[in-house]
């Protein structure tokens, strides 16, 4: 044993598994947890209790949830004719933060990768075409610029174009507040490929 | 771009090795197996973050030792000095790249900015070997020219891969074709970038070939490079016109793809023709003729890096004189050492002319057993 309590040792590799967190670090938060005063540990260990416990999934749109429709499908506030195709939860978030979309989501729980045997039935695919009314009028695809989210996107557009509804994709480009001069190369030349008429 | 100094440390057999270089010729003499080559795929390491060699970061570290560190001072040519520090640790199998203290973002990131051109007797390989070994020189210089080039390739590769995975499931299991319609598409958007870079590449590489063999030939010979694609490309078509010709030439071989199970379709399975003359290089040239040409190919890419780098390309020359006699071995010594910085190993100093004058610029090194030290009377000078 390397450490002096079995408690602490099973603590730092219980950190240890965490992604991103190597020996050093579970350690480090190990001890940290160690002086921390015994309400706030209860507090931690319940909110890591909590999200096994609570939360669950959407059943429109996926996301995760703790009730059923989700906050999101559930408003009254969010337009309902316009639905944004993600592959994770935290992409959701990520689109959230904006506060500039105010539709509806889809999360499809990943995108196509054969090589890891992910197919269009590992994804919420059906549930999203089950969606589509006539009460919807545009579908944004918003996958990961990567050759896995541009073929799930061309996939989902293939399916989507005869259901006569608008299918868009989000544009790929530049960050906002960098100077050209530091984007990579490998954006700035989408950037350019992606240029729009004025 | 000039390499001012290099620090090897438990690389292959170098233990502690510290060289400071001349700027001009680099002579590395030594016996077989004592550790010439291994400094100039440290060379490598430095300018590239890889081997030219080596097919794994594990492979060069020393026996029985858990990393390796290689340190680097590099020159550009407008005179700023960049510092590059390699770690490779073997429990995490995991490389780290610093250039002036900071990781860049991705190691592809940083091919082109230190462009190096190495000739070693693997390269026969050019003329002689098979289309992939000629893709694989041309990868290399384009994507030292072309840092977007690279990415065009990784994403070629990786929607490949994916495409492959569904052939060969299908081929095996049975299965929907339909399957596939994606990956074409990503496949093709990819592909066709990256055959338009290709054949773009080549177009603007035939003279400088023509130019260096002029320079290194005894015969009055005219030699052609040309790029053979398997989907019509050619160097003014648009984007979506070769992706479409791309897409019909996958619809014709479907049947035969989804038998053998992967894709037979695009920049992958192309070739690059080598000709003198008109005649085609690997059925009708002499040996000599393989030589010349590959020589001519490394003196062409240095010329044309320095042009599209906007620097100067460092060369590297592995044991290349037991390939050639000694009229040549010297025209091209005396051509490049007249434009930039040269590593030489030999285990004959024989290969230089007698009257060549060792001083600051040109330096020896003897390497033996994993050490290295230069010669006394030119440290001095």
């Amino acid at each position: 044993m390397r450490y002096t309590s079995e408690s602490v040792e099973q603590l730092v590799e219980e950190f240890a598994q965490l992604p991103g967190i190597g020996k050093k670090t579970a350690q480090r938060l190990a001890l940290f947890i160690l002086k921390l005063p015994r309400e706030k540990v209860v507090t931690f260990a319940q909110a890591l209790i909590n999200i096994k416990d609570k939360v669950r999934y959407c059943s429109i749109c996926s996301n995760i949830t703790e009730s059923d429709p989700c906050y999101i499908c559930s408003s009254p506030k969010r337009t309902r004719g316009i639905i944004c195709v993600v592959e994770e939860p935290r992409d959701v978030m990520a689109i959230e933060k904006t506060n500039e979309f105010h539709g509806l989501y889809h999360v499809l729980g990943g995108a196509l990768s054969p090589l890891d045997n992910i197919g269009p039935e590992d994804l919420k695919v059906k549930e999203l075409l089950a969606r589509i009314t006539d009460d919807i009028e545009e579908i944004i695809l918003a996958m990961n610029p990567n050759v896995e989210g541009e073929a799930t996107t061309i996939y989902l557009s293939r399916l989507l174009k005869p259901l006569s509804v608008k299918v868009t994709r989000i544009a790929r480009g530049l960050p906002i507040g960098g100077d050209l001069e530091f984007a990579d190369e490998a954006t700035l030349s989408r950037a350019l490929e992606g240029r729009i008429a004025l | 771009m000039k390499i001012v100094r290099a620090q090897l440390r438990q690389f292959r057999n170098h233990d502690c090795t510290e060289l400071d270089f001349g700027m001009t010729t680099n002579a590395l003499l030594g016996d077989n197996g004592h550790g010439k080559t291994n400094i100039l795929e440290a060379l490598s390491f430095l300018c590239l973050t890889k081997s030219f060699y080596a097919s794994s970061d594990a492979i060069v570290l020393q026996q029985g030792k858990d990393f390796f560190e290689l340190r680097g001072t590099l020159l550009s040519d407008v005179g700023v000095e960049h510092d590059v520090r390699i770690v490779y640790e073997s429990q995490t199998n995991h490389k780290k790249v610093f250039i002036d203290g900071k990781e860049p973002a991705t190691f592809s990131s940083v091919i082109g900015q230190f462009p190096i051109v190495v000739l070693s007797p693997e390269n026969s390989n050019i003329t002689f070997g098979t289309p992939s070994d000629r893709r694989r020189f041309m990868d290399l210089v384009v994507a030292q020219s072309s840092r977007v080039y690279v990415e065009d390739v990784l994403e070629y590769r990786k929607a490949l891969r994916q495409r492959n995975k569904i052939l060969s499931d299908i081929s095996r299991n049975g299965g929907s074709s339909a399957l596939l319609e994606p990956w074409n598409e990503t496949l093709v958007l990819h592909g066709s970038k990256v055959l338009l870079k290709r054949v773009r590449f080549f177009e603007e590489f035939a003279p400088y070939i023509m130019r260096a063999y002029a320079a290194i030939a005894h015969e009055l010979e005219t030699p052609q490079v040309e790029y053979v694609p398997n989907v019509e490309t050619a160097p003014h078509d648009s984007p979506d016109v070769v992706g479409e010709r791309f897409k019909a030439k996958l619809e014709e071989k479907k049947r035969d793809e989804l038998r053998i199970g992967s894709t037979l379709v695009g920049p992958h399975r192309d070739e690059v023709a080598f000709s003198l003359n008109g005649l085609q290089l690997r059925a009708y040239a002499s040996q000599g003729q393989h030589k010349t040409f590959l020589v001519a190919l490394k003196v062409a890419e240095f010329f044309y890096l320095k042009e599209r780098c906007a620097e100067t390309p460092v060369v590297l020359l592995d044991d290349v004189f037991t390939e050639l006699d000694g009229t040549r071995s010297q025209k091209l010594i005396a051509l490049i050492e007249s434009l930039g910085q040269t590593f030489i190993t030999t285990t004959s100093e024989h290969v230089f002319h007698e009257t060549i004058h060792w001083d600051d610029g040109r330096r020896r090194f003897t390497i033996h057993n994993g050490a290295a030290v230069q010669h006394d009377h030119e440290a001095a000078a």
